[in-house]
């Protein structure tokens, strides 16, 4: 009797290269045996099976422990469990793209056969190209290294109904075939008849013993690991926020936590939380499924709701001078200081916050929710000098006197147009406006009010000039709505409030029969309408305009908001302003550009960013220590793949999600909210909103993974995802069941 | 008759399919098929038959695949399924239907372990399970047992003598995954070996009736008892059953049992299905080596064939029975059977009851040496012998005492003495 033991991986064709041996035998005369060792192997799993034929009829019904030879199918498998128990003399045929020799001395006590079965497979297009099947080409190299005559083989494969490019296979690998004799044939064969039986694991030896069950994890053949990608939240904020971070703090109702995530980054999350146009809210992966996650709202409940006492730092001995105490440079103070250095802002106003105390109104941003913020700044040792302009002479002083200086003045050249009008009182700047009616130094009692421009300045602007008593107030703007740079949400409560919008319109001059009116003073604002054309430089489309289509527009009051743009005068002439420039390197000490003044991005959430890279670059000038990359608090969790790439919606399992509305928190009635300066928000009532957040490519432990695993091979042990893959035949269930992308298939 | 080298639940699968195609000219054939491991092949081959008359349905669950065999046998047709383990363990209810109604329904059952732990291989105990229902069990060695007592089943089924469901069981891969050369019958074989079923009691559109619905006690009895005496005629029917297949076939199909070196053995070995071949090469070489060893095979469990036991057993003092199967806190159902077919006759021999090969393990000559070299050392039975296990199981420590009970006494209230 000949005993054959195969070695393959499910959906080679193992088995049937057992029954292709057999039947070419059968067809001689022969009684056979063709099988294999089944379990509840897949495809790529290592399988075994055999065969046996004889003259006499076969008794032995049980698996074969001492083959006479054994075939290889995947060169993966070569290792010293394939020779268990085969007997002296026998042969070990590999497929292989090896030289017999190199097989050889593995298997030194026996004679070796290789033959590259897969190239033969692949060349007559056997099964596919990451699974070709090679028993047919294995059975041509069988028949001649047991000398079966390759006829009968053929023979057997024709009463089994292979033809073609198996016949060609068989034939080729029967020429192929290498051989190569044992180097040291008189050698004892590895036991491998089983011995008696020691006693198995018990159910009942608890979660502490070894379990009674087959590893199945030698089937796998891609196990399931852990990644992460960069969520749209936190890729976009311009602050650098770890948005997602806070998020899921907020989601398990750690308000104090969020709080403290928030402030590694910004000192105003009170701040960003009222007036941030909040790009992360544009960009939410969420507004795919329903609506964004209201992420403005929960920044703001928890800079208000939450307590974090910063501890100060140890003392460092190097000073720093900022010059202008607007949200970049009070944020580049407030990191410095929390590096231990002591800080010197310089405002030139009377009072602390730049345009955030005097161009933001009270019912948007309440001067004490301001106040707070500021005070957690100056109580980490920040010291802040008022009433305290800087020149060009006086930046030359401080870059003496100081380690460093930073120049964080913004943009305070404020657009002028031409209306004819120029030095008239009927015209007035926004910003200058905003401050006066924060000063009570402004009433527009019965005027009408014409409002130009589409930015959050124009917004504040006519919102104020109704609460200051103006009868009517009209925005124009030479682009849509959708163009207006404003927040959507503020141009919305503008509406709601009663300012009359008026898109695609541009206003040309001032007429004179309007000033006939005399005593009322009472204008025409000559306009003329507009159409949008091709995109600019900027990616918006320019406004065109519609001849002949001019108008004039009744007022009393033209309020402008056209923009503002740096005033360079500080600097020495030609001194090229951009973030992270040293722009008086000739001087002592270096002297940097911060927020809008070096970004011109016009944004709080841009400037505390800013603010915050200038103060890492300043660190990194005195001690050579680079503390981050600058641009985002990201938090790399404990993961096997880290993605760079920002996760986009068509990544996540959409449909893996429940729908739920956004939560958009209370405020006042549009009636009540033009009584005084009343902050018209109230704040969202919990941290529900938070729950939302579909914690784009960041595992948030939500263990829809451990839940589905059919294997149970998969734990969450405290923060870590565990795979137990001496059991996980990689299956990929935990894949396709993460809604969130954060479990993908590795190859083995 | 074509020789071909197939598996056995291709053997399996091709004699249900072609006994069922030999109704076409009668009542036709339907199976209703549910799959599970190791028996799915079987299903599948069914189900790829282009039956004449007749249908494959396939359910949504064991239980529903013998409900539908139940009605297609009950309206006349020839009927058949399979199963194996847990499968049959869902279906229980229906098989003993099965046989309480008398219908001639064959069943094919590839022996698996019944779970838990979950294992697929090769254990009777799913249809030693099924040994105090009315049906006829048979248990195949090899392929080629499997095709001929497949075709057998039918004949004996449906012998007016007889009306009872037959079992035809093999080991789980050993025999229903295993290649080997089989000689498959041809249609008209078939046809000749099984006529067209006439099933006396079957359903009838032009004679409206209700079976099986409530009786008295009385009548339960006698139909009891009419089941128990045709298990009685069952042995003689076999006989007959295997002389036809004789004629029509040309080979002599396995017998209920088989005696090998029984005569003047002293001891006796008791095997069946694959077990038995294994068995067999180890009393041949003891046999050689001049010691008085025999082997006993039983393919028949149902009825227990006791006067073939007696004669195997004749000259013996000791039984050794192997068994691929655990009936819980008995041990191997083979060897209580024997134990209470000796009761009375035979109390003088020794019967010791070995399990073997529990869970699917092979069974080698190895290991049934050690149990002939237990039995030679015995005077007296013990409990069943764990064959190749060695470590005991550790006991687990007795239940700490609990205090009794006590309903707390509210305050503020005595408690009545």
């Amino acid at each position: 009797m000949v005993e054959i033991r195969i070695h393959g991986r499910g959906g080679q064709g193992g088995v049937t290269l057992a029954k292709l041996i057999a039947t070419a035998r059968f067809l001689t005369g022969h009684s056979v045996q063709a099988f294999g060792l089944y379990a509840a192997e897949r495809s790529g799993a290592p399988i075994q099976a055999f065969c046996r034929f004889s003259p006499e009829a076969i008794t032995d019904r049980n698996l074969i422990y001492e083959p006479d030879h054994v075939v290889i199918l995947d060169p993966t498998l070569v290792g010293p469990g394939v020779t268990r128990g085969l007997k002296p003399g026998g042969w070990i045929l590999v497929n292989t793209e090896l030289p017999a020799e190199a097989v050889a001395e593995q298997f030194p006590h026996n004679r070796v056969a290789v033959v590259d079965a897969t190239a033969i497979a692949l060349e007559n297009r056997l099964g596919t190209r990451s699974v070709p099947i090679v028993n047919t080409a294995l059975a041509g190299a069988v028949a001649r290294i047991l000398e079966i005559p390759l006829d009968d083989v053929l023979a057997g494969m024709e009463h089994l109904g292979f033809g073609g490019g198996n016949v060609t296979a068989a034939r080729s690998a029967f020429q192929a075939v290498a051989i190569r004799d044992a180097i040291s044939p008189d050698a004892e064969p590895e036991s491998a008849r089983p011995g008696p039986a020691g006693r198995g694991a018990s159910f009942l030896e608890g979660a502490g013993g070894e379990r009674p069950a087959i590893q199945t994890g030698s089937w796998a053949t891609s196990q399931p690991k852990r990644q992460q990608y960069v969520p749209p939240c936190n890729h976009i904020c311009p602050a650098g926020n770890d948005v997602q971070g806070f998020l899921h703090a907020l989601a398990r109702d750690e308000v104090d936590e969020a709080l403290g995530i928030l402030l590694r980054t910004t000192p105003f999350p009170s701040v960003c939380g009222r007036v941030c146009p909040a790009p992360c809210m544009q960009q939410c992966n969420r507004s795919e499924l329903d609506e964004a996650v209201n992420v403005r709202q929960l920044e703001r409940l928890a800079g208000d709701v939450g307590r974090v006492v910063l501890e100060r730092p140890e003392a460092r001995s190097q000073r720093v001078a900022v010059v202008g105490s607007g949200p970049g440079g009070l944020s580049a103070g407030y990191h410095l200081a929390r590096f231990g250095y002591g800080v010197t802002v310089y405002e030139g106003a009377p009072e602390v916050g730049g345009l955030l105390r005097t161009g933001i109104p009270d019912f948007r941003l309440p001067g004490k929710v301001l106040d707070r913020e500021i005070e957690r700044i100056t109580d980490l040792g920040v010291q802040v000098v008022t009433d305290h302009r800087v020149d060009r002479r006086g930046l030359m002083e401080l870059a003496r006197a100081y380690d460093a200086v930073l120049v964080a003045t913004g943009l305070q050249q404020l657009r002028d147009l031409r209306l004819g009008v120029g030095g008239s009182d009927m015209a007035l700047q926004g910003i200058d406006f905003l401050d006066q009616v924060k000063h009570d130094q402004a009433r527009l009692d019965g005027e009408t009010v014409v409002v130009v421009g589409g930015g959050n300045t124009a917004m504040d602007a006519a919102r104020s000039a109704l609460r200051v008593g103006a009868s009517e107030v009209r925005v124009v703007y030479r682009r849509t709505r959708h163009e207006m740079p404003a927040i959507a949400e503020e141009i919305e409560e503008a509406l709601e409030e009663g300012v009359i919008l008026h898109e695609l319109v541009q206003p040309v001059s001032l007429q004179a029969e309007a000033q006939a009116d005399g005593d009322t003073g009472s204008h025409g604002l000559q306009c003329i309408r507009m159409r949008l054309g091709e995109p600019d430089a900027s990616g918006r489309r320019r406004p065109v305009e519609v001849e002949g289509s001019d108008f004039s527009l009744p007022c009393t009051r033209i309020i402008l908001a056209l923009g503002q743009s740096p005033d360079l005068s500080v600097f020495p002439e030609g001194a090229e302003v951009r973030e992270g420039g040293d722009l008086l390197g000739l001087l002592e000490h270096p002297v940097f550009a911060v927020g809008d003044l070096a970004t011109n991005d016009g944004t709080v959430a841009g400037a505390i960013g800013s603010g915050r890279r200038a103060a890492l670059h300043i660190h990194q000038t005195f001690t050579g220590e680079v503390v981050e990359t600058g641009d985002q608090a990201r938090v790399r969790s404990d993961v096997d793949l880290w993605n760079d790439e920002v996760i986009r919606a068509d990544a996540l399992r959409m449909h893996l999600f429940e729908r739920s509305p956004g939560q958009e928190g209370s405020s006042l009635d549009p009636r009540e909210r033009l009584d005084g300066f009343r902050e018209i928000h109230t704040g969202l009532p919990d941290t529900s909103e938070a729950r939302r957040c579909l914690s784009c490519g960041v595992c948030n432990e939500c263990d829809i993974c451990v839940t589905y695993c059919p294997e149970g091979v998969l734990k969450r042990v405290g923060h870590q995802l565990v795979f137990d893959y001496a059991y996980c035949k990689g299956c990929g269930i935990c894949v396709t069941e993460c809604p969130r992308n954060v479990v993908f298939m590795s190859h083995l | 008759m074509p020789r071909e080298i197939v598996t056995g639940n291709h053997a399996a699968g091709l004699a249900l399919s072609m006994a069922g195609e030999a109704n076409r000219f009668a009542r036709g054939t339907a199976a209703g098929i549910y799959p599970i491991t190791p028996q799915t092949e079987i299903v599948e081959r069914v189900a790829a038959f282009p039956f004449s008359k007749g249908r494959v349905v396939p359910v949504e669950s064991e239980h529903s695949a013998m409900g539908v065999t139940i009605g297609a046998s009950l309206s006349g047709a020839r009927a058949f399924t399979a199963s194996s383990s847990n499968g049959l363990a869902y279906m229980v209810e229906n098989i003993m239907v099965a046989g309480f109604y008398r219908l001639p329904v064959v069943m094919v059952a590839v022996n698996r372990t019944l779970g838990p732990p979950w294992n697929i291989w090769a254990d009777q105990g799913d249809t030693l399970m099924l040994r105090d229902f009315p049906w006829i069990q048979l248990y195949a060695q090899d392929n080629q047992q499997v095709a001929d007592l497949t075709l057998l089943a039918f004949r004996l089924a449906e012998d007016p003598r007889v009306l009872l469901p037959v079992l035809v069981c093999m080991d789980a891969f050993i025999v229903s995954h295993t290649q080997m050369e089989t000689e498959l019958p041809t249609q008209e074989q078939v046809d000749r070996y099984l006529p067209p079923l006439d099933l006396p009691h079957r359903m009838r559109s032009d004679d409206p009736k209700t079976l099986g619905g409530l009786v008295w006690p009385d009548a339960t009895v006698s139909l009891r008892k009419e089941i128990h005496e045709a298990f009685d005629r069952v042995p003689m029917v076999f006989e007959e059953c295997r002389q036809e297949f004789r004629d029509v076939f040309g080979r002599s199909p396995a017998g209920a049992v088989e005696a090998y070196h029984t005569k003047n053995a002293e001891t006796v070995l008791v095997a069946t299905a694959t077990i038995a071949t294994t068995a067999l090469e180890v009393v041949r070489s003891r046999r050689a080596a001049g010691e008085r060893v025999g082997l006993l095979i039983l393919r028949m469990l149902r009825p227990f064939p006791i006067d073939q036991l007696l004669e195997a057993c004749a000259s013996a003092s000791r039984i050794g029975v192997l068994d691929r199967d655990y009936a819980a806190g008995i041990g191997g159902v083979w060897a209580h059977e024997i134990r209470a077919a000796l009761q009375g006759t035979r109390d003088d021999l020794l019967v010791q009851g070995y399990l073997t090969g529990i869970g699917g393990g092979d069974v080698t000559a190895e290991r049934i040496d050690e149990v002939l070299v237990d039995l030679g050392q015995r005077e007296l039975p013990g409990p069943p012998v764990w064959v190749g296990l060695e470590d005991p199981a550790p006991v687990p420590a007795a239940p700490p005492p609990k205090a009794p009970l006590v309903p707390p006494v509210p305050s503020g209230v005595e408690a009545t003495p």
